[in-house]
């Protein structure tokens, strides 16, 4: 039997993705004008992400409020966290980067701007970059990501340079918990504190999202998941947003460590479990689109998710990088369209694979969870000791759905001396908690040892094979050798 | 009569567009303040502008050298607390 790839939980109706025949990828669900715009976009389509490329360019330094999850002192080379950088760039810099990141990685489709503060609070540096981009590099897709506080004084201007996406992080819609993700806004010339100022920032992200709505700008929403502050709040969120019209809510989770010196982490305010946010993300996909593959990229993150290309577009490296961008533009159309014609081709294919078995008997077997070492193309492509990163997929008989990315060295690539003395091995065994298989390209000696004891079975059998396909293989080995006959009880070992 | 930006500065660029005095400028390894020019905001705001947007406690004094957004006034974190943070983190 071959069973449907899915990318959202099936439904408690019953109505498995087969059966209506929907939903065999998360944007398939879109409207077509939705679908169209992003389609190449790595962020907003899953399987996209496999295969486009981003950027995002650090010219936005100031900040207009402060979140409890931000510190704007940090800046380590190792950390990878929203609003971290290394390197800040004028205008005139990030138009260079752009081009020369275009001409030499040609999958990028994407630029971005995120920071490190909030672009919109950097009205000139940000439009002057969109301005210049639209005109000198019309073949990038821009985008923006804010706070929300000056969005709706931003709008119209938005709307003048062709950027077609824009991201608000919405935390909460209710000032009382506001105050306590939110200790101060800069407001009409005043620091505003507490409710008051959650309020206005409330206030503001929602007369936002409704007016880019209002000009046909396409919204997402992400959201900080925070344990004991807003993650009951959050479906709350999600239907609000969604009701005023936004296509994606992107549930983060929150990432906080005393040494970051955030609140939060000096607080001991601990972050959700794996379980946790699925769960989260589960219940609010009823009302929504789901993000599930965000990688929380830097401000100045270069490459396809998951990868960081930065060290290669330095500023003194960009500046004697001569580029010819008509010359790159025609190779890009011409790479863009081969990858679209093979994600094309990969989608047809899983869709008459799938109508070919519909008629096979169902499994009754519970779901799995796996990890896949992947760098992109949509297969299993990366050596398990080599895989900075873990996308996971839970499979069950009504498919295989994409579930969430996870570090295989956690937030930190710093050298074995930082940290409480885990080995990189330990720490990536312990990252894959609640998962029975590992599939990579191929596993050494020594994990794999580690890996049985661990209880997650590791698998070399399908490199280069299509994720989906390969998990769904794993999954009905696993059914013949009677391994997946409990119940569905306690099956998620607690990450 | 002027304020100043110290070194723990971390070049965020926020006051600079906000001082109605056009006093502060890029510099390295800091932003710094004219002090011909600063009025402290006088006659024109309540409170000193630069000092209201900038995220970092004690990067900004006042004519006395205070602090004017001392520890624990912008994150919330009680100083004791961020000092046994950071005891515990140097420890390791």
């Amino acid at each position: 039997m071959q069973l449907p790839v899915l990318n959202e939980a099936p439904t408690k109706s019953g109505c498995a993705a087969s059966s209506c025949g929907s939903t065999e990828n998360q944007i398939d669900v879109l409207p077509d004008a939705i679908r169209e715009k992003v389609q190449n976009h790595p962020c907003y389509s899953e399987d996209a992400h496999h295969y486009f490329a981003r950027m995002h360019v650090a010219v936005a330094p100031a900040c207009n409020i402060q979140c409890h999850y931000c510190n704007r002192k940090y800046d380590c080379a190792n950390e990878s966290r929203p609003g971290v950088v290394s390197e800040l760039l004028t205008p005139d810099q990030a138009v260079k980067k752009t081009m020369a990141v275009a001409a030499t990685i040609p999958q990028m489709t994407v630029l971005g701007i995120a920071g490190p503060g909030d672009p919109l609070a950097n009205p000139e540096r940000t439009f002057e970059t969109f301005r210049r981009l639209s005109e000198e590099a019309p073949d990038i897709k821009l985008c923006v990501s804010t706070n929300g506080l000056a969005l709706p004084d931003a709008v119209e201007e938005l709307s003048k340079h062709n950027i077609d996406h824009v991201t608000i992080t919405i935390n909460c819609v209710d000032p009382e918990i506001g105050a306590k993700i939110y200790p101060w806004i800069f407001w009409n010339n005043r620091r505003i504190k507490g409710k008051k100022a959650a309020k206005i920032l409330i206030e503001q992200q929602q007369k936002g999202l409704e007016m880019l709505i209002a000009k046909g700008i396409l919204v997402k929403v992400n959201s900080v998941m925070i344990p004991g502050v807003n993650d009951q709040h959050l479906a709350e969120v999600s239907r609000v947003v969604k009701s005023k019209g936004a296509f994606l809510h992107n549930v983060m989770p929150l990432i906080a460590e005393a040494e970051h010196g955030t609140f939060y982490g000096v607080m001991g305010q601990r972050g959700p479990t794996h379980d946790e946010l699925q769960d989260l993300q589960d219940a609010c996909s009823g009302d929504m689109n789901m993000m599930r593959h965000c990688r929380q990229c830097r401000a100045d993150a270069v490459g396809l998710l998951g990868e960081d290309r930065g060290d290669e577009f330095t500023l003194d490296k960009i500046e004697t990088m001569e580029i010819d961008y008509q010359a790159a533009m025609e190779k890009r159309k011409v790479i863009h369209q081969a990858i679209q014609e093979e994600m094309d081709s990969k989608r047809l294919a899983k869709a008459a694979n799938s109508a070919a078995h519909a008629d096979e008997p169902k499994l009754k077997t519970r779901p799995v969870l796996m990890a896949v070492a992947t760098s992109g193309q949509g297969v299993i492509n990366v050596h398990f000791g080599h895989a900075k990163e873990f996308l996971i997929y839970e499979a069950s008989p009504d498919g295989v759905r994409f579930i969430s990315h996870r570090k295989a060295d956690q937030y930190c690539g710093g050298d074995s001396t930082c940290g409480d003395g885990e080995s990189t091995l330990q720490l990536t065994i312990r990252a894959l908690a609640g998962c029975e298989a590992v599939l990579c390209s191929k596993v050494g000696y020594e994990p794999w040892e580690m890996l049985e004891t661990a209880g997650i079975m590791p698998n070399g059998e399908h490199a280069m094979e299509p994720i989906e396909e390969a998990v769904m293989a794993v999954y009905k080995e696993m059914a013949a050798a009677g391994k997946l006959q409990e119940s569905a009880q306690g099956i998620r070992a607690s990450a | 009569m002027a304020v100043k930006i110290i070194e723990s500065c971390v070049n965020c660029f926020a006051c600079q567009p906000v001082c109605p005095s056009q006093a502060i400028y890029e510099a390295k390894p800091h932003f710094l303040v004219d002090s011909k020019k600063c009025t402290e905001c006088e006659g024109a705001f309540a409170e000193y502008q630069c000092a209201s947007i900038c995220p970092i406690e004690g990067a900004i004094l006042n004519s006395l050298g205070e602090a004017i957004n001392p520890p624990g006034s912008l994150t919330g974190i009680p100083p004791e607390k961020m000092a046994e943070a950071m005891a515990e983190l140097q420890s390791h």
